[in-house]
């Protein structure tokens, strides 16, 4: 393995960082030069200087292995990670070592999950980059790199079949240059369309652009203590739900549709399942809050409960209510759609819904295969048969992503957490959601949750963004030379 | 970039102009901290200093109005007078520095109103005010806690008494409650400013510390950088001269060479492509 090519790769990453920093130091400065200029603006400089020095020595490849590929790609995961936490760092206040590292952690997997008990306390120039973290983790750290630095070459397709899960690439029928420049389409589409929405619906820009890039990268990053709920306004909530939607969505889909491909949104299986499951559960949770005389009117009921069944299922964690104080079969409903997240190939995390409906199929077919034991049974998504490999891969990962969230639970529980908010900051972090139950609540945060679990929970964060196995593959590297 | 000597110049001032970043940044924020230190300092011992002047003008005060009332001597007149305006000094230097000057209203309304039960009380038509002095010094004396009997007094005698019981001691101790709280508040202040510079010092030393984090790690990227495109390939380059000059091997380096490594192995294979025709040529 090469390692210089590594450091030069990953210094590209960081330089995409450092750009989004070096913007949020510019919208400091033009806030008066509020407190967060000058951390931004040297966090930018660092993180400059540490992903130019590779490429002075390191030149130009034709080619990177696998091998190389799973280093850079989760290697530019944790660096940014890494680099994204000196400017809260530098800023101080509530940012301790540790807390620094979960808020930039939290940021760039999209998890959406604070330890600030203030938010409104931070300058704008350091609540623009906490949203920008986000943004970039959204489209994957090194998707963007893609994205935005042509220089790569044909190093891209390389990079870009490690970044992207196999079930992501399934809708993509395109070039991997062709798949980069979609990506970008209706990634900066999206978040443009949500912005100029959101000012109409009454925002003020900053907030406009921060709610929409944290809504389209399924983060849920607020610039207010009590989340969406602070704004009141039924048009506000309506469009973040109409934008964490579409964020969930398989972006090769939505192209497709507008395009007017075949494969588009109307004929997808799993966006219609996705669909279904948020209409069932938003009615359920809807009915069990007006039934508990929560909320007056059904109506109202529906409104809180569509908000936050849109909001968890597509791991943004916006918040327009106190879900800790709703009955138990709307808390268990909340957290069946935490588990089983949106579609693939979006910027949300989980199981995703995609796998959920395969499982669904596989066993199916196992009761079909146990009454008709000589029938060929094949199973389809979307009309296309899939491989065995692939149905394989999917089972697994489901086990372990299970047994991840109940050795998390086990962790939390040993550290003095209640069972409720052991599993629910798991299930949270790991399916990239940010709020979860009990001392985490949608109108809580982490801040007092203690630190070993705080690291824990930033490497369940971790696991779920890169889909468990990228980040394992890392520790298994047989040859590191 | 092409040029060995052209990468390791820049990685080399790189690593300079980081070193030269995070010693101003440290010298900038130790600055700022040392100049809050002072400031916080500073202010608290002035305004400890005002508040013991203002207390000691009081206590002249009240002194002077005793002498005024029990001896009628008129010299005291002054010194009260002086009194007030030291007050009324010392409260206008606080003023001009206060950053919150309506905190100051509360001291400014105490002396003022000392200064009103006075002159209401020379101005009023009691003609025998040393007549009231006995029962006065009673009272004053009695209030710092000797035992001291009643002479007794008269109707003048009484009022004067009944005048410094009940107005001027109300109004001096109202004074020196509002000195005494003026200096409580200025440790209540202090408190979050000492709180803050706590803050300023962690903000001070987080970003020396990640500069020399970010320092390291390039210092240790500069280190694997020489050693893989100057260091080995020497050594590559070497190896290869050696084994073709003592055994006759070919010369042939192993690895990717860049800049001027590559251009030197080039000379050397040309150099030794021109000794080989050279053997040849001496053969024949």
């Amino acid at each position: 393995m090469r390692f210089s090519i590594i450091l030069r790769y990953v210094g590209t990453v960081m330089l995409c960082v450092s750009a989004f920093m070096a913007v949020s130091a510019g919208i400091s400065l033009w806030n008066n030069s509020d407190s967060g200029f000058y951390p931004l603006l040297l966090s930018s400089l660092l993180t400059l200087l540490l992903g130019a020095f590779p490429m002075l020595f390191v030149p130009k490849v034709n080619s990177i292995t696998n091998k190389e590929g799973f280093v850079i790609v989760v290697g530019s995961w944790v660096l940014a990670c890494v680099v994204g936490m000196f400017p809260y760092l530098i800023w101080g206040g509530e940012f301790s070592l540790v807390n620094a590292w979960f808020e930039s952690v939290s940021g760039f997997t999209t998890t959406g999950a604070s330890i600030l008990d203030d938010i409104e306390e931070l300058p704008q120039g350091m609540l623009f980059w906490r949203a920008a973290s986000a943004w970039i983790g959204g489209v994957g750290v090194v998707m963007f790199a893609l994205v935005i630095l042509p220089s790569l070459g044909t190093n891209k397709m390389a990079l870009s079949n490690i970044e992207l899960s196999s079930l992501a690439k399934d809708n993509y029928r395109y070039r991997t240059q062709i798949i980069v420049r979609i990506l970008l389409v209706v990634y900066v589409g999206m978040t443009v369309v949500t912005l100029a929405l959101l000012k109409v619906a009454g925002m003020r820009w900053f907030d406009a652009v921060t709610h929409a890039m944290s809504a389209i990268s399924t983060c849920g990053f607020s610039v207010k203590n009590a989340s969406v709920g602070f704004y009141d306004n039924i048009w506000i909530e309506l469009i973040l739900v109409g934008a964490m939607f579409a964020g969930s969505l398989h972006f090769g889909l939505i192209y497709a549709t507008f395009t007017r491909k075949a494969n588009n949104i109307f004929r997808s299986e799993v966006v219609r399942g996705y669909i279904g499951i948020i209409l069932v559960c938003s009615i359920c949770v809807a009915i069990s809050l007006f039934a508990a005389d929560i909320y007056p009117t059904i109506w109202s009921a529906l409104r809180k409960a569509g908000f936050q069944v849109v909001s968890l299922i597509s791991t943004t964690g916006f918040a327009t209510a106190d879900t800790n104080l709703w009955p138990p079969f709307a808390i268990i409903l909340l957290i069946f759609v935490s588990i089983i997240c949106a579609c693939a190939g979006s910027t949300s995390g989980g199981i995703k819904v995609d796998r959920a409906l395969l499982s669904g199929k596989l066993l199916v077919a196992k009761i079909r295969r146990q009454q008709h034991p000589n029938a060929v049974i094949r199973i389809r998504v979307d009309g296309v048969t899939q491989e065995n490999e692939q149905l394989h891969s999917v089972i697994l990962f489901v086990v372990v992503y299970l047994a991840l969230l109940l050795i998390g639970t086990i962790f939390g529980t040993a550290f003095g957490q209640d069972l409720m908010t052991a599993f629910s900051s798991s299930v949270a972090c790991m399916g990239n959601v940010g709020p979860g139950f009990g001392e985490v609540g949608s109108m809580s945060n982490y801040s007092d949750v203690p630190v070993i679990l705080k690291l824990k929970d930033t490497i369940l964060m971790l696991m779920g963004r890169l889909e468990i196995f990228g980040f394992i593959q890392l520790f298994f590297i047989k040859s590191w030379r | 970039m092409k040029g060995i000597g052209k990468r390791v110049t820049i990685g080399f001032l790189s690593i300079v102009a980081l070193l030269f970043v995070s010693g101003m940044i440290s010298l900038f924020e130790l600055g700022n901290m040392s100049n809050d230190t002072e400031m916080i300092l500073s202010a608290s011992r002035r305004n400890m200093e005002i508040a013991k002047d203002m207390l000691k003008s009081a206590g002249e005060h009240s002194s002077a109005v005793v002498h005024l009332v029990v001896f009628g001597d008129k010299n005291y007149e002054d010194v009260c007078r002086r009194s007030i305006s030291n007050l009324e000094g010392k409260l206008a230097t606080v003023r001009s520095e206060a950053t919150d000057a309506s905190r100051l209203d509360s001291l400014a309304f105490g002396i003022e109103q000392l200064q009103h039960v006075v002159d209401e009380y020379m101005s009023a038509p009691v003609a025998p005010k040393h007549e009231v002095a006995d029962s006065v010094a009673v009272a004053t004396v009695g209030a710092e806690g000797v035992m001291v009997a009643d002479l007794g007094a008269d109707v003048a005698a009484r009022s004067g008494k009944e005048w410094y019981d009940t107005r001027y001691k109300y109004a001096y101790n109202e004074l020196v409650e509002r000195i005494q709280s003026f200096m409580t508040h200025t440790h209540s202040v202090l408190a979050p400013r000492a709180e803050q510079l706590n803050k300023n010092a962690y903000r001070s030393v987080a970003p020396v510390f990640i500069s020399l984090i970010v320092m390291i790690a390039i210092v240790l990227m500069f280190y694997y950088f020489i050693s893989v495109y100057c260091v080995r390939p020497m050594k590559k380059i070497n190896r290869a001269l050696s084994d073709y000059l003592s055994f006759r091997l070919p010369f042939n380096v192993k690895g990717e060479l860049i800049d001027e490594f590559k251009e030197l192995s080039d000379n050397i294979e040309i150099l030794i492509g021109m000794s080989k025709q050279q053997d040849n040529i001496n053969k024949k």
